[in-house]
């Protein structure tokens, strides 16, 4: 196998697979109160983070698993390791100084690499620790603070993230929000402050290594007036014949007339569920954009919500989903218009094959408040085969009638005339397939940074290798 | 009370659109018919005193022609089931001026090859109506169409739920559903809930669906009150014609003409 990240030939995702020995210095399985003590113990929580870590257990315990999604029997907490800190001892801000097989991961993933060329700083965790942090000198200065989120916990900001923390978020929303409460670890956190334009993105990669395991990095940013800010999260994992977790958080807190775009390319193993929670909240004037590429994982319950607080705020969702041979990934996203002259809009793909399921699920709420305010919604599904299956599921509560709201769906299959057309080109029949699928997720690759699109563009040919016959 | 409207395919919970919690009358009036083959049957179903099950069996080749109005009464809980067999037709015409609460279940299994289905809903609701609908297009037999419409005009503090729910069952070739809504809201205390669901089991297949809601276009209305009309005659007329678009395509005469004259009288 080669390092190279953009060879077609890895249809088994092999380039993700591989997996590094595990050489945890500690493993905690299961869910009890001792469980969660023994985790805040570790961390050195403060007390306030040790008293609701054990509420959010409580609260586990007593919500019930939501009954719409896809199944996900298939997960037993018990055997799920809630706590995995890998064989280096801190956090680091040298590179050279993470452990070498750790190193080697990040090293095979692009990470450095890609941060030398394009990044303003990038932060790794690996299973349930960051391992390393790091933030360009220039962008630094500028007051920006980009470190992990336990670390600044106990430092300067921990009073900000103490008002913050899992306030958009509440344990109460769902089942693995309370989870993710009860034994949360690693993340980042992000404070861009008043008027400050970070002009190159950062990144956060988040590897999970051991078989079993799950990962519960919490991501907080703080975006003041005026500011500007654009996020790159990636996820990937080795497969495993075991259940793996993901239940992340992020919060982002877009301030008077600041913009935040987050953009994601999940491509976790196909053993995991993902059930990340994802909200924002936009101030007067202010922007979010959520740009996300979902390809990999066996579950996912994955819905970015946005919530229009202020005047004139906005926010913009694109999105792909492509689902194959033992996925189901059921994506989307809400919208909460609470604000006058607030705008949404929504924009998705999704693509089903070799017996895949791909659900859009959105929600566009619009409260008495929002006056004024405006949303349109766009999702496109195509059917690659007979055997895959595709489902919409849009919801809108209109509360005032002063509002303009707009719907469109469209579930169909790839043109026999346009693969003709192509074959007729001299284009083979595979190719061609594959060309009309990117095609048809263009709206999200032509938001992303280049290396992204084209690393997105081929997971899309890997996928579509062998579609045929 | 019992739960009725329960969609085929969920939502997020915390909307409250999963079905509703109704009182689900003891004496609902049943009826079960079967169309021959061939046979086209108009039938009008008044559901407004009170609630009805309905179901229908149609053979190869039948039209049946379901006119299901609610003027005035009180609450009613209302079942229309119906079976297409092999290019059989079924169209239903749901009208709903006022009365309620209404909640309303109607459901079209396309079994038969080239079977298909079309509803045309319009309904007017003021005060604090509610309208509770759940209407499936469930997709089985090859080619066949489906097409649901709806329009309305809600005002005052009234509320409305419609889940429409294409469902594109394996084995379904070369079949299409489409469906589309639009509501115009004259009050900013009204709440209207929308969930048009697709779902899809087979590649050679077409669904779309649309919605639009919201207030009346500012560009209509102000060209209108340029040429003389005030705010509210605006309202009203474009209220009417929303309504009557709806009305005029119901088949039977009397029937047409009496809900027209109502909404003369009304406007």
């Amino acid at each position: 196998m080669t390092d190279e990240k953009t060879q077609v030939q890895d249809v088994d995702r092999a380039f993700y697979d591989f997996r590094d020995e595990e050489r945890d210095s500690c493993r905690i399985d299961g869910l009890t109160g001792e469980i969660v003590e023994q985790i805040s113990g570790e961390k050195g929580d403060p007390d306030w983070m040790r008293e609701f870590r054990l509420k959010c257990l409580e609260i586990f315990n007593r919500t019930e698993m939501p009954d719409w999604g896809p199944s996900i029997e298939g997960l037993d907490m018990d055997h799920i390791a809630t706590y995995v800190r890998p064989s280096a001892q801190r956090m680091n801000t040298r590179w050279e100084d993470v452990p070498e097989d750790i190193r080697n991961t990040f090293d095979r993933l692009g990470i450095p690499k890609a941060e030398r060329a394009s990044l303003a700083g990038v932060g790794a965790q690996y299973d349930s620790e960051l391992v390393y942090h790091n933030i360009r000198e220039d962008v630094a200065r500028t007051g920006v603070v980009y470190t992990d989120l336990e670390s600044a916990l106990h430092g300067e900001y921990g009073e900000m993230i103490r008002t913050h923390f899992m306030k958009l978020v509440p344990p109460t929303d769902h089942k693995f929000a309370a989870l993710h409460g009860a034994v949360w670890s690693g993340g980042s956190f992000v404070y861009v402050p008043a008027g400050v334009k970070v002009e190159i993105p950062l990144q956060s990669y988040f590897r999970l290594n051991a078989a079993g395991a799950g990962q519960f990095e919490h991501t907080l940013i703080i975006v003041e007036e005026g500011a500007s800010l654009h996020f790159i999260e990636g996820c990937s994992a080795p497969k495993y014949n075991v259940a793996n977790l993901h239940a992340g958080c992020v919060e982002l807190y877009v301030g008077r007339n600041a913009t935040l775009r987050y953009s994601t390319i999940e491509n976790w193993s196909r053993n995991m569920y993902n059930l990340n929670t994802k909200r924002a909240l936009v101030e007067e004037g202010g922007k979010v954009e959520w740009i996300s590429g979902s390809f990999g994982s066996h579950v996912s319950y994955l819905y970015p919500m946005s919530i229009l607080n202020g005047r004139g705020a906005r926010s913009e969702f694109t999105g792909v989903t492509f689902a194959g041979k033992g996925q189901n990934l059921d994506t989307g996203c809400k919208v909460v218009h609470s604000a006058p002259e607030t705008s949404s809009y929504v924009n998705t793909r999704s693509i089903s094959k070799d017996g895949g399921v791909s659900t859009f699920r959105s929600a566009v709420v619009v409260n008495p408040k929002a006056e004024n305010s405006k949303s349109a919604v766009s999702c496109q599904s195509l059917m690659v085969d007979d055997i895959s299956r595709s489902d919409t599921i849009p919801a809108m509560d209109v509360q005032t009638s002063r509002a303009d709201i707009g719907h469109e769906a469209r579930i169909g299959r790839i043109s026999d005339e346009a693969v003709f057309y192509l074959m007729s080109r001299g284009v083979s029949e595979e190719e061609a397939r594959a060309l009309i699928v990117s095609g048809f997720a263009e709206n999200v690759s032509k938001e992303l940074p280049l290396e992204y699109a084209v690393e997105m563009n081929n997971l899309i040919r890997i996928e579509m290798k062998g579609a045929i016959g | 009370m019992a739960k009725v409207n329960v969609p085929i395919a969920k939502t997020f919970g915390w909307l409250g659109a999963n079905g509703t919690e109704a009182a689900v009358p003891g004496d609902r009036r049943t009826e079960k018919v079967r169309l021959q083959a061939g046979e086209t049957r108009t039938v009008v179903l008044e559901t407004g005193k009170e609630s009805w099950d309905w179901e229908a069996v149609l053979e190869e080749g039948a039209l049946l022609r379901l006119i299901q109005l609610t003027g005035d009464g009180g609450e009613n809980v209302n079942t229309v089931r119906v079976t297409c067999g092999e290019q059989a037709r079924f169209e239903w015409y749901r009208v709903i001026l006022g009365g309620g609460p209404v909640y309303d279940q109607c459901t079209a299994e396309l079994a038969g090859d080239g079977s298909s289905f079309t509803a045309e809903i319009g309904y007017r609701l003021s005060g604090e109506n509610l309208l509770d609908m759940n209407v499936e297009a469930i997709h089985l037999g090859r080619r066949t169409k489906s097409a649901i419409s709806a329009s309305g005009v809600m005002s005052g503090e009234s509320r409305k739920i419609l889940r429409g729910t294409i469902d594109l069952r394996k084995g379904c070739k070369g079949s299409e559903g489409n469906e589309m809504e639009e509501v115009l809201l004259l009050d900013p205390r009204v709440r209207n809930r929308s969930v048009p669901v697709i779902l899809c089991a087979e590649e050679d297949v077409v669904g779309n669906h649309g919605a639009s809601i919201g207030r009346l276009d500012e560009g209509i209305s102000y060209y209108l009150q340029t040429r003389g009309m005030t705010p509210e005659e605006v309202e009203r007329m474009m209220a009417r014609a929303r309504l009557e678009a709806v009305i005029r395509k119901i088949p039977e005469e009397a029937v047409r003409n009496r809900l027209l004259e109502t909404e003369e009288k009304d406007a």
